[in-house]
């Protein structure tokens, strides 16, 4: 075992709902998403985040519309879809459940309480 | 100065410079290939460039008169390299250490080139011939050293040149997996396949037309075919080995149809096709050679800091395991060696196995035509085909089943498959072992029948001479392409041939020739073994100077194989020749030493050594004789087994020396007996003489004589004394 592979494979299990949670705030574009991620300190490649879009939006979770840009080609905007909102909440309660647990297994003395942290990365 | 184009890029126009430009479009093509098996793939690839586009735009618009190399550099490195993040995928984005970049979730499983897998390359960065070691060293996460130092040691003996060679063959370069620097990969061509693209595949490989490996795929085996029809009549062990060798071509022919993948995308199509090394794809391999050296270190870094891929074979995981130790000490890495060779061992031994059992299978196949000769009652039919099946078939199933969802990655049942197939298996070992043991017990008993004699027409001729007749048509000669001891090649619609006729030649004790028979059978019981000897129906006649044999006794399916069996003796007078003719089939025994036991001991093979066919033999006082004087060999009279010539015939080297001289000087063609016995003496003499010569220089221990000498000594001397 090897502690980058771990700890990558534990970002790699959130990273979904981390876009999800991004796009509920309000319509965004991609980049809005980088910057907003980043800012949270979660760094991703562009490169990776367009087929993971492409692939929620097919799965029929999210969709777009374009709006023309003042500079350069129109933007995507992606919003949830009612199905994508579904989605996000189970996601979410499953979240939390797993949060709890691994506060409550790491710091065993204080349990987790604060559910409403979780709902704004920033 | 650059020159600069302008490009239509996502709708708007971009001046760009060239070099800039290669650079885009290398990365486009690179994405295209990454995305190849992406469901969506035009639109994730547009995402992009429509992203692409608006930073070009954003540079423009903060007053760049162009895009640079910079410009599309840093866009890129702002977007990723597919091959990071193919290294994300693999790696599980182990660079998070510098960059914590993440990963995307899930990467559809159909790709062939891209499943979630570390892959092994040859390492075009670090490499002294073909990067084979430093390549094995960053995928199993060693030190470079470590693996070249175990390929030296393996080069001497020998197993390393040619591991390495066809490592470096197989193993692709890690440059194919650069921008720019795709070269052909060897895939399964299923466009233009006959069977499952081989061949195709391989002559896109080497650029050469598809019908020429397959023209020399073809030609053993065509060969192979052709000699089919000679497999009638000469299935010796030198055919068996033809015979593997012939369709080797086909067996390699399914190792590559496993072995190399299909090409799938057109990404792969087109990697199987090479890309034309134009200026363009020099430039581009040139530029990536040019990337800094902390991102090379970067990538390695990625790769050196990886770790075991759970979903690898259990193999490759504990040599993993290993050498990820084995950065501990040098125990473990002899640790690793010791396993790496216990596997190979392994892989040997299953590998013998499956030869041995498809070679009971298809000797068993041949043999089942006789099973109805051989097989009383429903129960041995039953353990027959219970043996066929269940202890013959279901291995070889089995283990081309484990090997099908081994490359079909099929992990659902193992176990149920696991446990049906080795029930299975264990019931077939009881079938044959009850099979054995129930044909053992048929066989139990031999016949004791009384000799008979067989009236010769002309017991007086000078010379007899032993010949077959064939008493079966020639229509089912050679129909069966393997042989079962002692059963003929000809086996008839319901009679079988076996070839247990034993010739024994011995002395007379009259003047005219006499010949026995003895009929044999075995079976359960004493009685049910002489009742079957009785039915054993062969002729022999005699035609003028001539014995007619028949070639083998007739088995039908009620009475069946009991190794039934007839002992011909033939007794020669004294003065009178016999002549055995050649293809006759059976051995012949010269003597007469055996007792009605003779089965047991009919292998010992000293007893037919020199006896030779479509030789004259002459009979004489102590055993048969050559006509130019030479002793056939295998004499063993009783009569004369006394002492002297059992002395005579542990000394034989020396009387045969003797012959030898006889036949040179040829004055001593027809000794007679006293002349005979007088050489015995004087071997003896010799012999005695020899023992105290040895004594003496013992004891004077001067002189070594040589071992030449001494053994000469015993030879020459009583020359001398008989002229």
């Amino acid at each position: 075992m090897n502690i980058e592979n771990t700890a990558s494979q534990m970002r790699k299990g959130v990273l979904e709902f981390c876009i999800l949670s991004v796009i509920k705030q309000g319509e965004a574009y991609p980049s809005d998403i980088i910057d907003k991620m980043k800012a949270a300190n979660l760094n991703i490649l562009e490169g990776t985040l367009y087929p993971l879009l492409t692939r929620l939006k097919n799965a029929e979770l999210l969709s777009y519309r374009w709006e023309e840009s003042t500079s350069g080609p129109p933007r995507k905007y992606f919003s949830l879809t009612p199905k994508g909102a579904e989605f996000y909440k189970e996601l979410e309660t499953t979240w939390f459940e797993l949060a709890n647990a691994v506060k409550a297994l790491t710091e065993a003395e204080q349990v987790y309480s604060d559910n409403n942290n979780f709902n704004n990365p920033q | 100065m650059k020159q600069v184009i302008n490009i239509n890029f996502q709708g708007r126009v971009v001046p760009i410079e060239v070099t800039a430009f290669e650079l885009l479009k290398n990365y486009t093509e690179s994405l295209n290939r990454h995305f190849a098996n992406e469901e969506g793939k035009e639109e994730i690839i547009n995402d992009i460039e429509s992203r692409i586009g608006e930073l070009f735009q954003e540079r423009i618009s903060k007053g760049a008169t162009c895009i640079t190399d910079d410009d599309v550099k840093a866009i890129i490195k702002s977007m990723g390299n597919p091959e990071d993040f193919e290294a994300m995928d693999d790696t599980a984005g182990a660079s998070s250490a510098s960059s914590s970049s993440y990963s995307q979730q899930e990467q559809q499983a159909s790709s062939t080139t891209s499943t979630g897998h570390k892959k092994l390359y040859r390492n075009d960065n670090d490499k002294i011939l073909g990067g084979v070691c430093s390549g094995l060293a960053n995928y199993f996460n060693i030190d470079v050293v470590v693996t070249r130092i175990i390929f030296v040691i393996l080069l001497f003996s020998g197993i390393g040149f040619l591991t390495y060679i066809v490592m470096w063959i197989a193993v692709p370069s890690s440059s194919t997996e650069q921008i720019g620097g795709a070269r052909r990969k060897l895939f399964r061509d299923p466009d233009e396949k006959m069977i499952a693209g081989v061949c195709s595949g391989i002559g896109n490989y080497f650029g050469i037309n598809p019908w020429i490996p397959r023209v020399l795929f073809l030609l053993p085996f065509l060969s192979f075919l052709s000699r089919w029809g000679h497999w009638g009549g000469f299935w010796d062990f030198g055919d068996v080995i033809r015979f593997t060798f012939s369709p080797t071509s086909l067996i390699i022919y399914i190792i590559l149809w496993i072995v190399i993948p299909e090409a799938l995308t057109t990404s792969e199509k087109l990697e199987m096709k090479g890309e034309k090394v134009d200026l363009n794809s020099i430039k581009a391999s040139v530029a990536e050679e040019m990337k800094s050296v902390s991102k090379r270190a970067e990538k390695f870094g990625k790769e050196a800091a990886s770790t075991i891929n759970e979903k690898a074979s259990a193999v490759t995981s504990d040599v993993k395991n290993f050498s990820k130790r084995s950065r501990g000490g040098l125990g473990n890495v002899i640790a690793m060696i010791a396993k790496i060779f216990a596997y190979f061992i392994i892989g040997c031994v299953t590998f013998a196995f499956v030869m041995a059992l498809i070679g009971m299978g298809i000797f068993s196949i041949g043999v089942f035509p006789l099973k109805d000769y051989i097989l009383r009652g429903p129960w041995q039919n039953i353990y027959a085909w219970g043996t066929l099946l269940l202890f013959i078939a279901v291995p070889i199933i089995a283990i081309i089943t484990w090997l099908i969802r081994k490359i079909a990655r099929a992990k659902a049942n193992g176990r149920i498959l696991g446990w049906t197939f080795g029930s299975l298996w264990a019931i077939g070992w009881v079938c044959l072992i009850l099979l054995i043991g129930s044909i053992a017990r048929d066989f139990k008993s031999s016949s004791r029948l009384e000799e008979e004699q067989v009236a010769l027409v002309n017991p007086q001729v000078n010379k007899l001479v032993v010949t077959s007749s064939m008493p079966f048509s020639k229509k089912y000669y050679g129909r069966n392409w393997i042989r079962f001891e002692p059963f003929e090649n000809l086996v008839d619609e319901d009679t079988a041939y076996v070839r247990n006729v034993y010739v024994e030649i011995t002395r007379s004790p009259n003047d005219s020739f006499q010949v026995t028979m003895k009929r044999q059978a075995r079976g359960n019981t004493r009685a049910d073994a002489n009742s079957l000897a009785s039915l054993v129906k062969f002729s022999v006649e005699q035609k003028d100077s001539v014995l007619l044999l028949e070639k083998g006794i007739a088995i039908n399916k009620t009475d069946k194989f009991r190794n039934q069996g007839v002992i011909i003796t033939i007794y020669v007078p004294v003065g009178k020749q016999i002549r055995i003719n050649k293809g006759i089939g059976w051995p012949v025994h010269i003597g007469r030493d055996w007792d009605s036991e003779w089965n047991n001991d009919y292998y010992d093979g000293e007893q037919n050594i020199r006896w030779q066919s479509d030789v004259d033999y002459i009979m004489k006082e102590d055993g048969l004789y050559t006509i130019d004087g030479r002793k056939a060999d295998g004499w063993n009279d009783r009569e004369s087994s006394s002492k002297k010539m059992s002395r005579n015939r542990n000394s034989g080297g020396d009387g045969y020396r003797y012959d030898e001289f006889d036949k040179k000087a040829d004055s001593l063609r027809r000794l007679d007996e006293i002349k005979r016995q007088n050489k015995l003496d004087s071997i003896e003499k010799a012999q005695e003489k020899l023992d105290s010569i040895k004594e003496k220089i013992q004891n004077s221990g001067t002189e070594e004589p040589g071992p030449v000498s001494m053994y000469r000594m015993p030879v020459n001397d009583p020359m001398v004394e008989i002229r």
